[in-house]
C-alpha cells in the first residue's frame, strides 16, 4: 500500500482558503463536482415546478409567462451548469491521475475555468430578480422570440453568462489537450490510454471547435438586442433560420460533449465489475473518434421542418452516427458477457446507463426518419428522447462514476444499502416519469405549452409523470444523506477498494498533491491490474 | 542552437515537442478560427439569401450608397499592408531571440506594437469615414461585427505585444526561455490571416 | 501509432473539408458550408500542433 512520504507545509491556511486559492486538480474537480450538483437541483426544482403545472389540465399554477421561464432555465442550467461541468470535473479529477501526471497542464487556467461558473450561474440565476423576469425563450433562444421587443433584461443576462460559461470550456479543453498530448508518464503510450482519458481527449476537441460558435451567435443575438443589429430579425432584413444553422452547429456537437464522458465512465466501472477487460479498445477509440467527427455534420436535423434544409444529408448523416455508437454498445454488453459480476452500486448505475441509453438512442433513430419526425418534431417524443439521453444516459454515467470514485476522493466508502435504495427510487422515478412522454409526444402533445385542455386525452399520462418526478425528488433524499454520513464515518477505502485497473487506484485515497509517490510499470492499459497479478516488474509483462 | 530535445520553445524542432504554451496558444487559437468561422458563416448566409449584395438603394434607402466598399478600397488597402508588414517584424523578433539578439527582440517588438497601433488608430478613422453603422440593416450589422471583432483581436494582440515589450527590456527572455515571445507571434500572425480574408473577402471579391 | 511525416497529420482536417465540399455542392448552403470548411482548417491545425507537441513515444 503506498504511503505519503512528504509531511505536509508548516504554514497554516485554513480550509476556506485553501478551497478558494487552490489550482490543485484534484480539489479544482471536487469544487466542479460540488457545484454542479448544487445546479442540478436547482434545475430539478425548477423541473418540479414545470411538472406541477402541467400535472393537471387547464393548470393556473403558474403564469404562462413564469411557465415558460421555468424550463428555459430549467434546461440551461442542467445542460450549461450541470452536465456539462460535472464532466469536466471528472476529467479534471481522474486523467491527470490516470495518466500519471503530477497535474493539469495549466493549474492557474483550471482554476479560472472553475471559478466562471458559479459567477455565471450567478448572474443567470439573477434574471428571475429583474423586470420581466428570467430568460423565457427556451434553452435555444430563437429568434424573433429572443429580440429584444418580446424579451427583457434576463435574456441579456443568460447570454453574458452563457458566453461565460462557454470561454471556461474552451479554456478547460486546451488545458486537457496538453494535459492528455504532453504530461503522460513514460510507458503511457496514446493506445494505453484509459478509455475515459480518450473520451475527454475528443470530448476537448469537440468543445474546443463548436463552442466557439456558440460564442458567435451569443454575440450576434446581443447585438441584435442591444445594438439594433439585423441578424436574425426578419423586421430589420435578419434571417431567423441563421440563428438555429449556427446555433445548432454547436448544440449538435453539444450532446457529444455532454455523453462522451459519461460512456468513458462506464468503460472504466464495466471492466473492474466484471473482472474482465474492455472488449475492443480499439474499437472504443475510433469509434469515440468517429462519433466526434460525424457530430459535426448532423446539426440540421434538428431543423427539419423549416423548409430550409437539405433533408437526405442530415438523415443520412443522422443514421450514420448510430453505427459507432451501436458498436459501443455492443462492446459493453461483450464486457459484461461471461464476466463475474459484483452487483455494487456503480455497477448498478452503468447498468441503468447501458439499458437507458439504449432507448433514448433507439427513440433518436426513428426520428433521423424525416417523415417521423415532421410528425414529432416539437412534442414531447423528443422531450422523451432527450432525457432518455440525457438523464438515463449522462446522469445515471454520473452516478456510476460518483460511486466508484468517492472512495478514492475521500477515503470513504459510500454506504451500500441507501446506493441501492438511491438507484432504485431514481430508476423508477425516472421511468415512470418519461416514458409515458412517448405516447404523449405520439398523441400529439406539443412541448413547452404551459397547459392543455382537459379533452385533449392527455390527462393520466401527465398526472404519472408528475408523480414520477416526485420519486425522482425523493432519490435525492437517500443520495444526499448517504454522501454526508459516509464523508463523516464511512468505512475507510484504502488505496484500491474495488481492485480497479488505472492508476488512479496506485496511490492513496485521496491522493497526496503530487499524485503519486511511487508509479507502477505502464505496460498496458490496465497497470495496476498488470502489477496486482505480477504481470510486469520482470514477470513477463505483456502490453 | 538548441542542443537537446529539452531546449526551451523551440517550435521548428520537429519530433521534440512543442512547449506547453506555445501548444495551448495554437489550439486557442484553432478555437479562434471557429469564432470568426461562426460569424462569417453569418455573414455569408446573409450575403447569399439577399437579393442584390450589398442591399441597394431601392431596398433600403440613400444609405445604401455608402455600402460600395470596393468603390474605396484604399484606406483598407493601407492598413492591410501595414498588418502585414507588422507579422514579419514581429518573426523577425522572434528570430533575434532565438539568436539570442535581445536588442533586436526589443527593436523588432517595438516596430510591431507601433504598427499595430496605427492599424487601430486607421480602422477607427475608417470607421469614421464609412457613412454607415452597425443598425444599418444587414449590410452594417455584418460588417461592424466582423471587422469590429477583428479589431478587437487585434487590440488583444496588442496589448500582448506591450507586455513582451516590457519583459524584453527587463531582460526576461533568452534564446533557451521565450515561451511569451513565441506564443504572441503565433497570435498575431493569426490576427493578420484574419484581416487578409476579411479584407478579401469584404473589398476584393466581386459582389452581386 | 505513427505518422510518416508530422504535416500528415493535416489530413485529419481534409475530412472536414471533404464534408464541407460534399454538403455544398448538394444544399448549396453558404454558411454551413463556411463552418464545415473552416472546421477543417482548425481541426488540421490542431492534429498537426497535437502530433508535433506530443514526445517521441506517441
Amino acid at each position: 500500500m503506498a504511503t505519503t512520504a512528504l509531511t505536509p507545509a508548516a504554514t497554516y491556511r485554513s480550509a476556506l482558503y485553501e478551497w478558494v486559492t487552490t489550482t490543485d486538480h484534484k480539489k479544482i474537480g471536487i469544487l466542479y463536482l460540488v457545484n454542479s450538483f448544487v445546479f442540478f437541483f436547482i434545475g430539478g426544482i425548477l423541473a418540479l415546478g414545470v411538472r406541477s403545472q402541467l400535472a393537471v389540465p387547464d393548470n393556473k399554477l403558474f403564469s404562462p409567462d413564469l411557465y415558460n421561464q421555468l424550463f428555459t432555465m430549467h434546461a440551461s442550467l442542467m445542460l450549461f451548469l450541470f452536465i456539462i461541468p460535472i464532466l469536466a470535473g471528472f476529467a479534471n479529477y481522474v486523467v491527470p491521475l490516470q495518466i500519471g501526471a503530477p497535474d493539469m497542464a495549466f493549474p492557474r487556467i483550471n482554476a479560472l475555468s472553475f471559478w466562471m461558473l458559479p459567477l455565471a450561474g450567478i448572474i443567470m440565476l439573477a434574471g428571475f430578480l429583474v423586470p420581466g423576469g428570467a430568460a423565457a425563450e427556451g434553452w435555444t433562444s430563437y429568434s424573433p422570440l429572443a429580440q429584444a421587443k418580446y424579451s427583457g433584461v434576463g435574456t441579456d443576462l443568460w447570454l453574458v453568462a452563457v458566453t461565460l460559461i462557454g470561454t471556461s470550456s474552451i479554456l478547460g479543453s486546451v488545458n486537457f489537450l496538453v494535459t492528455i498530448f504532453k504530461m503522460r508518464a513514460p510507458g503511457m503510450t496514446m493506445f494505453r490510454l484509459p478509455i475515459l482519458v480518450w473520451t475527454a481527449l475528443v470530448t476537448s476537441v469537440l468543445v474546443l471547435m463548436a463552442t466557439p460558435v456558440l460564442t458567435s451567435a451569443l454575440i450576434m443575438l446581443f447585438i441584435d438586442r442591444n445594438y439594433g443589429g439585423a441578424f436574425f430579425d426578419p423586421a430589420n432584413g435578419g434571417n431567423a433560420v441563421l440563428w438555429q444553422n449556427i446555433f445548432r452547429f454547436y448544440s449538435h456537437p453539444a450532446v457529444y460533449i455532454m455523453i462522451l464522458i459519461v460512456m468513458g465512465i462506464v468503460s472504466e466501472v464495466l471492466p473492474v465489475f466484471s473482472r474482465k477487460p474492455l472488449f475492443g479498445y480499439k474499437a472504443f477509440v475510433f469509434a469515440t473518434a468517429g462519433i466526434g467527427a460525424l457530430g459535426f455534420s448532423v446539426w440540421a436535423h434538428h431543423m427539419f421542418t423549416t423548409g430550409t434544409v437539405y433533408l437526405p444529408f442530415f438523415s443520412f448523416m443522422t443514421f450514420l452516427i448510430a453505427v459507432p455508437t451501436g458498436v459501443k454498445m455492443f462492446n459493453w454488453i461483450a464486457t459484461l458477457f461471461r464476466g463475474q459480476l459484483t452487483f455494487a452500486t456503480p455497477l448498478l448505475f452503468a447498468l441503468g446507463f447501458l439499458t437507458m441509453f439504449l432507448i433514448g438512442g433507439i427513440n433518436g433513430a426513428f426520428s433521423a426518419a424525416v417523415p417521423v419526425d415532421f410528425a414529432l418534431h416539437d412534442t414531447y417524443w423528443v422531450v422523451a428522447h432527450l432525457h432518455y439521453v440525457l438523464f438515463g444516459g449522462s446522469v445515471f454515467g454520473v452516478f456510476a462514476g460518483v460511486y466508484y470514485w468517492f472512495p478514492k476522493m475521500s477515503g470513504r466508502m459510500l454506504n451500500e444499502t441507501l446506493g441501492k435504495i438511491h438507484f432504485l427510487l431514481v430508476f423508477i422515478g425516472f421511468n415512470v416519469t418519461f416514458f409515458p412522454m412517448h405516447l404523449l409526444g405520439l398523441e400529439g402533445m406539443p412541448r413547452r405549452i404551459a397547459t392543455y385542455a382537459s379533452t385533449a386525452g392527455w390527462n393520466q399520462l401527465n398526472l404519472l409523470a408528475t408523480i414520477g418526478s416526485l420519486i425522482i425528488a425523493a432519490s435525492a433524499v437517500p443520495f444526499l444523506w448517504n454522501v454526508l454520513i459516509s464523508l463523516r464515518s464511512g468505512e475507510p477505502a484504502g488505496d484500491d477498494p474495488w481492485e480497479g485497473n488505472t492508476l488512479e487506484w496506485a496511490t492513496t485515497s485521496p491522493p497526496p498533491p503530487y499524485n503519486f509517490d511511487h508509479l507502477p510499470e505502464i505496460r498496458s492499459e490496465r497497470p495496476v491490474f498488470d502489477a496486482r497479478h505480477g504481470r510486469t516488474g520482470g514477470h513477463g509483462g505483456q502490453s | 542552437m538548441p542542443q537537446t530535445a529539452h531546449d526551451g520553445a523551440l517550435a521548428d524542432l520537429p519530433r521534440h515537442g512543442i512547449s506547453n504554451p506555445i501548444l495551448g496558444m495554437i489550439l486557442f487559437i484553432c478555437s479562434e478560427v471557429m469564432f470568426f468561422a461562426g460569424l462569417f458563416a453569418a455573414y455569408f448566409n446573409v450575403r447569399a439569401t439577399a437579393p442584390i449584395w450589398p442591399p441597394s438603394v431601392a431596398e433600403v434607402g440613400p444609405i445604401a450608397e455608402h455600402f460600395d466598399l470596393h468603390a474605396e478600397p484604399w484606406l483598407a488597402a493601407v492598413l492591410t499592408i501595414i498588418l502585414v508588414s507588422s507579422s514579419f517584424t514581429c518573426q523577425l523578433g522572434v528570430w533575434a531571440i532565438r539568436r539570442n539578439d535581445r536588442r533586436g527582440l526589443i527593436r523588432a517588438i517595438a516596430v510591431t506594437l507601433v504598427m499595430g497601433v496605427i492599424f487601430l488608430i486607421g480602422q477607427g478613422y475608417d470607421y469614421s469615414q464609412l457613412g454607415f453603422g452597425l443598425s444599418d440593416g444587414t449590410f452594417g450589422t455584418t460588417f461592424f461585427t466582423l471587422t469590429g471583432f477583428h479589431g478587437a483581436h487585434v487590440l488583444g494582440g496588442v496589448i500582448m505585444l506591450s507586455v513582451v515589450l516590457f519583459r524584453a527590456m527587463s531582460g526576461q527572455f533568452t534564446a533557451r526561455h521565450h515561451d511569451a515571445v513565441e506564443a504572441t507571434s503565433i497570435y498575431w500572425h493569426f490576427v493578420d490571416v484574419v484581416w487578409i480574408a476579411l479584407f478579401s473577402i469584404l473589398y476584393i471579391i466581386p459582389t452581386r | 501509432m505513427r505518422f510518416k511525416h508530422p504535416r500528415n497529420a493535416f489530413a485529419v482536417g481534409l475530412l472536414f473539408v471533404a464534408i464541407a465540399v460534399v454538403y455544398y455542392l448538394v444544399s448549396h448552403d453558404a454558411g454551413g458550408t463556411t463552418t464545415l470548411f473552416a472546421l477543417g482548417i482548425a481541426m488540421g491545425l490542431a492534429a498537426y500542433a497535437l502530433v508535433v507537441g506530443t514526445p517521441d513515444d506517441l
